[in-house]
């Protein structure tokens, strides 16, 4: 079977970083972006099977890049995870759909049991 | 009338204290540094967890937890001023400097200025940055362990930012950042290093260290040159990675010129390759050097304080004749002693190399490998006594990094000992899995078994590539195993690609085997044959156990391979989540640990656990020494009025106390007040302790239960109403600070009793007494061993027993309190009685069963 795919945008290397290692660890594939431009520019040419975005980033912020999933690929689920817990932001994002919403630091096993639940491995 | 009180106090001590100068504003004080170290240990711990490895977490995490800690610890410093009257100022001096270090790593704009050569002696705490992780640990083998080492000196990271500023580097340094270093841009860097100039002050601070190096050891000394990198030897050790120039003379000249030679190691192939795996940006990396007396070696060799992840309790020392470098290099079968750690070290089992090489020292003209006289091959480097006793330095050194180390040692022509390197040692975790091994490789022809020494445990497959040249590195294909006479370290420029190492000779100690084992690369030394056994290209499955057992299977068996690295051994290798790591060195670690130390001051305070440590102690002795002042002040204050809490006690004893707030039940006003008044936690406790029945210890009055000892009352311990007013308690609801005084001895008590264990402690110190002083110190051999029992850190000396225990529950506190209420009642004229040693030893057993008679 083919490994499960899985992108992460996050302005912060290291958490690109600790997530790739993280996943990669649990057999699946991994792409990591440092802001929702490069994000959206590698989603026209790939779907993702889940996606895990920071919120709040320069330019495209994580809601735009929730919202353009959504759009693209209505079945992907996304994760978000966000240094400045904000309830109006988190209720936003859960109108549109989000999957999960993690404030950080947040915890890897919590986020892959998230990754799995998306994936319906759960 | 507390207020009266209280001014009344102010007149009668009249020193002005400023904000603090009240009782109660000062146990608030206290109180306030409690809190406030509770707070910090609260986010030290909190940060310890979310950069563990566990989180995904973001520098502005890091930044905003620190901040939370530095502002708890800085307000529990002011506080602690306010207490002792700014009597330590050193500790805002380090906390400023710990807060520097801190926000250098988090990427803020504060520096320090440091200097460009530092001696050895003078290398202190917070300089680990500044001298290179190398320099820095074996400087504080000497400074802190006082152990062996050669004279040196440090050339600092500082001194590497003006050499490349100097020389135009700059640009060129960034530049490599992005991925276009290829080959022949790091050999015009390395040639622009190795023609470059020195700054003025840098020339002038390397002759200065020279000459004083050449007035110590003559004008003949040389120096080894090497490399100490900012994170050298700290989580990863770069082993053999830069260049060490030996034997070079204690010239300006000849020693910047190596200084170069070294320097420009930083851009060599295997080094870069290095430092990628690390994550770090090329170029980024500054490097100090240290310049180290060349020890005139008749051995040398390389100690590992723990064999093995299933040997913890055997350290090894491997031993070749002349320098080390014949073991670091693996290029010899060296000696192998295995010795039992312990308090006295013993020789567990010995194994006598071939040692067919070694390398020697041609003084200036540099080193030669040489064939070992064939007399000499057989002997051992070692003799018994001179393994023991490097076994126990290497336990002290293994002890005071509370970590296994792996350290280089020299033995000179006079049988002098040095030690020449430490550094963490990484030992794995036994592999418990793996029994279903044997049935997964049935039918799988077996190339090698049980041949060599395994020094990184896995198992992995791949196509075998043997290696002649190390010209031929880079031709090695993505996945190999390879193969190779002897090891090298710079092997490392293959090792992304590298499945495994196999080699026919080397050692587990050597460079390579260090580099092997950081990036988790199964490899197994002198197995003896496996260039002649095994085929180039055959494809084969390594199995390295953790207990040695080595199979090499021809064939892929799937069934056996695992994902054999894990996930914390590959976090370490991003720099990022390395850098913000390491700001818990200087937060976490805990260096003063036993308060009755001499070691105890605060210039001693390295980290911001220690800080809360020394404040914690230091209030609570300076609430105590003040308590002590106020209350005998008390006596002769009160001396003629009645406004202070006179408590009555069913046993001859009278005392006063002073109520800072919920100390005592309802509002006696002055008037006498009982046992059950007493609503304050530890006062209480200890009260109940010297009422129980049996302990008041009374010459000529049976003991038969509370009514006869209510009589007693009358019969008070020091006749005279002045006396008797040194018996003082300050009590709150969950404090007292007693003061007793009974005949010639006193008692102090000291105790904090909540329901935060953190803050919890009992401080008690026993004086004096009116027999002969051997019978006092008997009296205080008792108390010792009953307090002892009770857990109380100790120290006595003579008639003086101080005692102190912190941390534990309410419940604990309290009960431990009782006991030493007993100890306190029974122990009050027993000096006189104690006739010899052995009666000491019976009275405090049987006291400790509940058995309170005072004769045998």
């Amino acid at each position: 079977m083919a490994k499960h795919s899985i992108m992460v945008i996050d302005d912060e290397k290291i958490v690109g970083d600790m997530a790739k290692l993280s996943f990669e660890q649990d057999g699946y594939e991994v792409e990591t972006f440092l802001n929702g431009e490069s994000a959206l520019e590698r989603l026209k040419e790939r779907r993702f099977d889940v996606v895990v975005t920071d919120l709040k980033m320069k330019g495209v912020d994580g809601l735009e890049v929730l919202r353009s999933i959504k759009k693209l690929y209505p079945g992907v689920k996304v994760i978000m995870i966000t240094a400045f817990a904000n309830l109006d932001v988190a209720i936003e994002a859960l109108r549109d759909d989000v999957h999960d919403f993690f404030p950080k630091p947040v915890k890897i096993k919590e986020l892959k049991a998230s990754v799995k639940r998306a994936l319906g491995e759960e | 009338m507390r207020k009266t009180f209280f001014r009344g106090l102010k007149e009668v001590f009249g020193r002005d204290r400023g904000a603090a100068s009240g009782l109660t504003s000062r146990f608030q004080a206290f109180q306030a540094v409690l809190d406030g170290n509770n707070r910090t240990l609260e986010a030290m711990t909190e940060m310890g967890e979310k950069l563990g490895g566990g989180y995904l977490f973001d520098v502005n995490y890091t930044r905003g937890a620190y901040v939370t800690l530095f502002s708890a610890i800085s307000g529990s410093l002011r506080q602690f001023n306010l207490l002792t009257d700014d009597r330590y100022p050193q500790l805002a001096e380090i906390l400023a400097r710990i807060d520097t270090l801190v926000q250098r790593m988090l990427g803020g704009s504060a520096s320090l200025s440091s200097p460009l050569v530092v001696s050895y002696p003078e290398i202190i705490w917070d300089q680990a940055e500044e001298v290179g992780g190398k320099n820095y640990h074996l400087a504080e083998l000497a400074n802190a362990l006082h152990l062996p080492i050669p004279e040196a000196f440090a050339i600092t990271t500082t001194a590497f930012t003006a050499f490349v500023r100097h020389n135009g580097l700059e640009a060129r340094l960034a530049g490599l950042a992005g991925a276009g270093a290829d080959g022949n841009a790091l050999a015009e860097l390395r040639r622009a290093i190795l023609a470059g100039g020195f700054p003025e002050d840098f020339s002038a601070a390397l002759a200065a260290a020279l000459e004083s190096m050449r007035a110590r050891l003559g004008r003949d000394a040389t120096l080894a040159v090497r490399s100490s990198a900012e994170e050298e030897d700290g989580d990863f050790s770069f082993a053999g990675q830069f260049e060490t120039v030996l034997n070079v003379p204690c010239t300006a000249e000849a020693v910047q010129e190596a200084y170069k030679e070294v320097v420009a190691s930083l851009f060599q192939a295997g080094s870069v390759s290095y430092q990628r795996q690390l994550g770090y940006d090329l170029g980024k990396l500054r490097m100090a050097v240290g310049c180290v007396a060349m020890v005139e070696a008749k051995a040398s060799g390389v100690i590992y304080t723990v064999a093995s992840g299933r040997e913890r309790d055997r350290m090894s020392i491997s031993a070749a004749w002349g320098l080390g470098k014949a073991v670091v290099d693996g290029m010899t079968d060296a000696d192998l002693y295995t010795v039992a750690k312990g308090e006295t070290p013993r020789l567990f089992s010995r194994r006598i190399g071939a040692k067919e090489q070694m390398v020697v020292n041609l003084g200036v003209s540099g080193i030669a490998t040489v064939e070992t006289p064939a007399a000499q091959r057989p002997l051992p480097c070692l003799d018994e006594t001179e393994v023991i006793e490097l076994a126990r330095q290497a336990q002290i050194i293994e002890a005071y990094f509370k970590a296994p180390q792996d350290i280089e040692w020299a033995i000179d022509t006079n049988n002098r000992c040095y030690l020449l390197q430490a550094r963490a040692l990484r030992v794995e975790e036994p592999d418990e899995t793996g029994s279903n091994a044997q049935a997964q490789a049935t039918g799988y022809p077996v190339l090698l078994r049980d041949q060599g020494i395994v020094v990184q445990r896995g198992t992995i497959a791949g196509k075998v590539f043997i290696l002649h040249h190390l010209d031929e590195l880079e031709k090695i294909p993505k996945g190999s195993i390879l193969v190779a006479r002897h090891d090298s370290p710079h092997f490392v420029q293959a090792i992304p690609i590298l499945n495994a190492i196999i080699t026919d000779i080397g050692v587990p100690t050597s460079h390579m085997a260090s580099i092997c084992r950081e990036f988790s690369i199964p490899t197994v030394v002198n197995t003896g044959s496996a260039t002649s056994v095994l085929r180039h290209g055959q494809a084969v499955t390594l199995q390295a156990g953790e207990g040695g057992e080595v199979v090499v299977y021809e064939g892929i068996i799937q069934g056996l391979l695992r994902e054999e690295r894990q996930t914390a051994a590959k976090l370490r290798e991003l720099y990022e989540f390395r850098r913000q790591k390491y700001i818990m060195r200087y937060i976490a670690p805990l260096n003063l640990v036993n308060s009755l130390e001499q070691e105890f001051t605060p210039e001693k305070c390295k980290t911001v656990h220690d800080l809360i440590r020394f404040m914690h102690e230091k209030a609570v002795q300076t609430l105590v020494a003040d308590a002590e002042g106020q209350g005998r002040g008390l006596s002769r204050f009160f001396g003629t009025k009645t406004a202070l809490h006179r408590l009555s006690l069913p046993i001859s004893v009278q005392m006063l106390v002073i109520d800072l707030g919920g100390g005592l039940r309802g509002n006696p006003g002055g008037k006498t007040t009982g046992f059950d008044e007493v609503a304050s936690v530890p006062l209480r406790a200890v009260l109940a302790g010297m009422l129980a029945p049996g302990v008041w210890q009374n010459e000529g009055v049976p003991l038969r239960g509370a009514d006869l000892l209510s009589g007693m009352t009358r019969a008070a311990d020091v006749p005279g109403g002045a006396a008797s007013m040194e018996n003082v308690a300050l009590a709150s609801s969950e404090y007292v600070n007693m003061s007793l005084r009974f005949g010639y001895h006193f008692n102090m008590l000291d105790c904090y009793c909540s329901d935060t264990p953190r803050n919890n402690h009992i401080y008690f110190r026993f004086v004096g007494g009116a027999a002969a002083i051997t019978n006092r110190s008997r009296r205080i051999q008792l108390m010792a061993q009953v307090l002892a029992e009770q857990g109380f850190a100790l120290k006595a000396k003579g008639d003086l027993l101080v005692g102190r225990l912190s941390g534990l529950s309410r419940q604990e506190i309290e009960g431990i309190l009782e006991q030493l209420g007993r100890l306190i009642g029974f122990t009050r004229q027993l000096d006189a009685r104690l006739d010899s040693d052995e009666m000491v030893t019976i009275l405090a057993r049987r006291f400790l069963q509940g058995d309170y008679r005072s004769s045998l």
